[in-house]
C-alpha cells in the first residue's frame, strides 16, 4: 500500500534558511523605518495612523520570520513578510518626496490581496485548489493592475510620478470596480475558510487564527463596500479593520508557541503511558499531546498489507487535502500511521517525538488490533467453509434429483408398460413386480439419503413448511409456534433447519419425553429458534449429541447456542441468530 | 380427458405422456418449465394439469407456485404435483382452501400405471389424491389420549384410504368390501372421531386431514 512518507524533516538550523531570512529581515526594518521616517518628516503626522500601520506591517514581518525559520519549508513565512513589507510599503503615501509617494500609492490597497492569500495559503503556504488560486488572482489584478490603471489617469491627490491625464470619471468608475472586485475576492474567501472549517475539528489554536483571518475578511469586505459608495465612519472602519488585520499575525505568533508548548506535552504523554502502557485510550492521549482532537490512529498489518484500527477492520490511509499521515517505525519496522490535521505536518519533531514517546504502547495495540483482524478473518473464513459446504451439498442433491432417482423412476414405468404387454404369465409378472419392489426400495433409500445430504424442501419452500415436515416425521406430538413471514437468508434458514432437526433428533432418542414445541421467532433482526421437550433433562452437552456442530453452524453467523437441561426439568435448546 | 405434463426431465415427461397415451388419455400439452405451462394451460384448457414441483429455471419452488396459480386463476383446471419428496406442509398449503380437483403424489407412484391413472382420473373428476406417505406419517404419530385407538384396524384402513383421497367406491374395490359396508365403517369413524359428517368425498379428505394434524 502507498503511504505518504514524511517528505521533509525540518532542520531549523539549516544554514541555507539565514540566506532568506537575514536579508529579508534587513529590508522589512529599512521599509517599516522608512516609513515611519516618512511619516514623522511630513509634519503634522497622524500619529494613529502611522501607529496603524506599523501595527500591522510590524507583526507580520516578526510572525514571517520566526515562521519562515521554524519551517523553512512551509512557504507561509515568506508569504507574511511579504505581507508586511506591502504594508510598510504603502505607509510610504505619507512622504512628501515624490517617489516615495509614488511607491506608497501602488502599494495602497496590496496589503488587502496579501492578507487574503495569507487566509487561504494558511497554515502551510500552499493554496489547495484551481478556486482558491483564482481568487488570490483576482484580487492581485485588482490591487495593483487597477490601482496602477488609477495612478497613471490622475487618480490619487497629489500628482504622482505615473500620472498621464487626469480623467477623473474614468477614475471613479474604475476604482468602484476595484474595490467590488476586492470585496467579492474577500467574501469569496471567507466563504472557502467557513465551509473548511465544517470538516473535522482541527487544532485549536489554528481554529483561532482562523477566526480572526474570518473577522479581518469580513471588515475589508466591508471597508471597501462603504469607500464604493460613500457610506461615512469609513476612517472609523478602517481603523478597526486595519487593528484587526495586525491581531491575526499576532494570533499565529501565539500559535507557533502553542506548538512549543505541545512539545512539553511529550513529556506528560510519555509519563501517562509509562503508568499505563497498556493506555486504554491511546488515540485520546496523543490527541491531547499534540492538541488534535481530529488525530486518529491505524496500525499497520504486514501479513495483510493494509492499515487496520483497533478493531482490526482496514482503514485506508486519507487523500483529504486537509488530511496527513505519519508513519511512525519502531526499530526499523513500520507499526502504526498517525493521521491527523494537515497543519500538524510541519511540526515534524514534535510528530516524531510522539510517535517515539508511543512506540511501546502503539506496538502493543499494533498487536491487539493484528490479534482482532485474524480473529475477523477466522470468522469469515469459517462461515464461507460452512456456505460452501452448504453449496456443495444442494449440488450433490439436485445431482441425485435430477440423475438416479429421476432414472430409476423412469426405468421402473418401463418396466410396468413392459408388464402390460406382455402375455400373461405369472412368473414372469412376479419377476417383474420384485424388481420394480426393488427399484421402489432403492428409490426410497436414495430419498432419505438426499434428505440427509441437504432438504430439498428448505431452499425450495421455506423455513416454516420445512419444520412442517420435520415435526410430522418426528415420533412425538410437536406443538408449533412459528412466527416467520416470508424467506430468511438461505444460510439463516438452513442453520435454524438444522437445530430443530437436531433437536427433534435428541428428543426422540435421549429426552424420553410425552411432548415437544419447536417455536421460531424473528425479532429486531434476531431469529430465535426453540426446541423444548418435557422429558428427564440432564442431557450430555458434550457428547455426541451432534450440539457441538450445531454451535458451530450458528456461531459461524455470529449467533449463539443455549442448552438448558436440568435434571429431571426437561430440555431447551434455544438458537439466536442474526438475520438482518 | 385432456392433460398437460409439466416435467422438465424428458425421459420421465415422454414416459408419461406414453402411459397416458395407452391408457387412452388425451396429453394435449407438454412443457419443461412453468412459464410455458401455464400459457398452455390457457391456450388449451386441459381437465387436469400434472405438475412436477421443481422446474427450471432455479429448481426450487416453481412447480409449486404454477400449480397454485393454476388452482386460483383456472379452478376448471385440476392439478396433480408430483414430487420426489413428499411434505405434510406442503400439502397443507396446497390444499388450504379445498380438497376438490386436486393431487399430491410421490413422483414413483407413476410406475403403478394403474393405480396412478385412477388418482388421476379421480383428481380430474374433482376428488383428491394425497399420497399414502403423507397419509400414514400422520396416521402413526403419536398423540395423547389418541383418540385413533378407539379405531379398529379395519377403520384404521379406511381411515387412510379416505384421507388419500379415495371414494367410498374406491376404498370398496381396495379392501374387497361391499360400498354398503365402507359407507358403515365411514360413519362409524366420523363418529367416533366426533366429527362433523359431510357430504362431499373431497371434503371430507380436509376434515379427515385437519383432525390428524392436530
Amino acid at each position: 500500500m502507498a503511504t505518504a512518507m514524511p517528505s521533509h524533516v525540518a532542520a531549523p538550523e539549516s544554514p541555507r534558511v539565514w540566506w532568506g531570512v537575514v536579508p529579508a529581515a534587513a529590508l522589512a526594518a529599512a521599509a517599516a523605518a522608512a516609513s515611519v521616517a516618512f511619516a514623522l518628516a511630513a509634519g503634522n503626522p497622524d500619529v494613529l495612523q502611522v501607529f496603524l500601520l506599523e501595527w500591522v506591517g510590524v507583526p507580520y514581518i516578526v510572525a514571517g520570520l520566526v515562521a519562515w525559520w521554524r519551517r523553512p519549508q512551509s512557504g507561509l513565512g515568506p508569504l507574511l513578510v511579504a505581507g508586511g513589507l506591502a504594508s510598510a510599503f504603502s505607509g510610504w503615501q505619507l512622504a512628501d518626496s515624490a517617489g516615495a509617494y509614488t511607491v506608497g500609492a501602488a502599494f495602497d490597497i496590496v496589503p488587502a490581496a496579501l492578507f487574503l492569500h495569507v487566509c487561504l495559503a494558511f497554515p502551510d503556504g500552499r493554496l489547495r485548489s484551481r478556486f482558491e488560486g483564482a481568487l488570490v488572482g483576482v484580487a492581485y489584478a485588482a490591487a495593483i493592475g487597477l490601482q496602477v490603471v488609477k495612478m497613471t489617469l490622475g487618480g490619487v491627490d497629489p500628482a504622482n510620478l505615473i500620472e498621464v491625464s487626469r480623467q477623473a470619471g474614468v477614475v471613479a468608475a474604475v476604482e468602484d470596480v476595484q474595490l467590488l472586485m476586492l470585496t467579492a475576492a474577500c467574501l469569496a474567501g471567507l466563504v472557502v475558510l467557513v465551509r473548511r472549517r465544517h470538516g473535522r475539528p482541527g487544532r485549536r489554536s489554528l481554529g483561532i487564527v482562523i477566526t480572526s483571518f474570518e473577522v479581518a475578511l469580513v471588515m475589508i469586505a466591508l471597508l471597501f463596500t462603504m469607500a464604493t459608495f460613500d457610506w461615512p465612519g469609513f476612517h472609523e472602519v478602517q481603523r478597526v479593520t486595519l487593528f484587526m488585520m495586525g491581531l491575526a499575525p499576532i494570533v499565529f505568533l501565539v500559535g507557533l508557541l502553542d506548538a512549543r508548548l505541545a512539545r512539553s506535552s511529550i513529556g506528560d504523554l510519555i509519563l501517562e503511558l509509562r503508568r499505563e502502557p497498556a493506555a486504554p485510550d491511546l488515540r485520546k492521549a496523543l490527541a491531547n499531546a499534540l492538541r488534535d482532537p481530529s488525530l486518529d490512529l491505524a496500525y499497520w498489518l504486514p501479513d495483510f498489507q493494509t492499515y487496520v484500527d483497533l478493531h482490526g477492520r482496514p482503514v485506508k490511509l486519507p487523500d483529504d487535502p486537509d488530511r496527513t499521515a505519519t508513519l511512525i517505525e519502531r526499530n526499523g519496522r513500520h507499526v502504526a500511521a498517525l493521521l491527523h490535521d494537515r497543519a500538524l505536518g510541519d511540526e515534524r519533531q514534535l510528530l516524531e517525538a510522539a510517535g517515539a514517546a508511543a512506540g511501546m504502547s502503539l506496538e502493543n495495540a499494533r498487536l491487539q488490533a493484528e490479534l482482532r483482524a485474524r480473529v475477523e478473518e477466522l470468522s469469515g473464513s469459517r462461515a464461507r467453509l460452512i456456505d460452501a459446504g452448504q453449496r456443495e451439498r444442494q449440488r450433490l442433491e439436485r445431482n441425485l434429483h435430477d440423475g438416479a432417482q429421476q432414472r430409476l423412476i423412469a426405468l421402473s414405468l418401463r418396466l410396468s408398460m413392459l408388464e402390460k404387454r406382455l402375455p400373461a404369465d405369472a412368473a414372469l409378472k412376479q419377476e417383474l413386480d420384485t424388481a420394480r419392489h426393488e427399484i421402489a426400495l432403492s428409490l426410497e433409500e436414495l430419498r432419505d439419503v438426499a434428505r440427509g445430504i441437504h432438504p430439498a424442501v428448505l431452499s425450495g419452500h421455506g423455513l416454516t413448511v420445512a419444520i412442517e415436515s420435520l415435526a410430522a416425521r418426528a415420533p412425538l406430538p410437536v406443538r408449533l409456534a412459528l412466527d416467520v413471514p416470508g424467506r430468511l437468508p438461505e444460510r439463516v434458514e438452513v442453520a435454524a433447519y438444522y437445530v430443530v432437526s437436531e433437536g427433534l433428533a435428541n428428543v426422540a432418542k435421549h429426552a424420553r419425553a410425552a411432548s415437544a414445541t419447536v417455536s421460531l421467532d424473528q425479532q429486531r433482526g434476531r431469529l430465535l429458534v426453540e426446541v423444548v421437550d418435557d422429558g428427564v433433562g440432564g442431557a450430555d452437552t458434550e457428547g455426541g449429541s451432534g450440539l457441538r456442530g450445531l454451535a458451530d453452524r450458528v456461531e459461524a453467523l455470529e449467533g449463539h447456542l443455549r442448552v438448558w437441561t436440568p435434571r429431571g426439568g426437561g430440555t431447551r435448546v434455544q438458537a439466536e441468530i442474526p438475520c438482518a | 380427458m385432456r392433460v398437460a405434463i409439466a416435467e422438465d426431465s424428458v425421459l420421465l415427461r415422454e414416459g408419461i405422456a406414453r402411459l397416458l397415451d395407452d391408457a387412452g388419455i388425451d396429453v394435449v400439452a407438454q412443457s419443461a418449465d412453468a412459464d410455458d405451462l401455464l400459457l398452455k394451460v390457457r391456450s388449451y384448457s386441459p381437465d387436469v394439469a400434472i405438475v412436477d414441483i421443481r422446474l427450471p429455471p432455479t429448481h426450487s419452488d416453481e412447480g409449486m407456485r404454477a400449480a397454485l396459480e393454476i388452482r386460483s386463476k383456472h379452478p376448471e383446471v385440476a392439478v396433480l404435483v408430483l414430487s420426489q419428496y413428499v411434505e405434510l406442509g406442503l400439502a397443507l398449503t396446497l390444499l388450504a382452501d379445498s380438497a376438490e380437483g386436486v393431487g399430491y403424489l410421490l413422483k414413483d407412484r407413476i410406475s403403478d400405471v394403474d393405480e396412478f391413472v385412477a388418482a388421476l382420473r379421480r383428481v380430474a373428476d374433482g376428488g383428491s389424491a394425497l399420497d399414502p406417505i403423507i397419509v400414514s406419517t400422520l396416521v402413526s404419530r403419536e398423540r395423547p389420549g389418541d383418540p385413533l385407538a378407539q379405531l379398529t384396524p379395519r377403520e384404521r384402513e379406511v381411515l387412510e384410504l379416505m384421507a388419500g383421497g379415495s371414494s367410498n367406491q374406491g376404498i370398496a374395490d381396495s379392501l374387497v368390501i361391499t360400498v354398503r359396508a365402507v359407507e358403515k365403517y365411514v360413519s362409524s369413524i366420523f363418529t367416533k372421531l366426533g366429527l362433523p359428517s359431510t357430504g362431499s368425498e373431497s371434503r371430507r379428505v380436509l376434515a379427515v386431514l385437519t383432525f390428524l394434524r392436530s
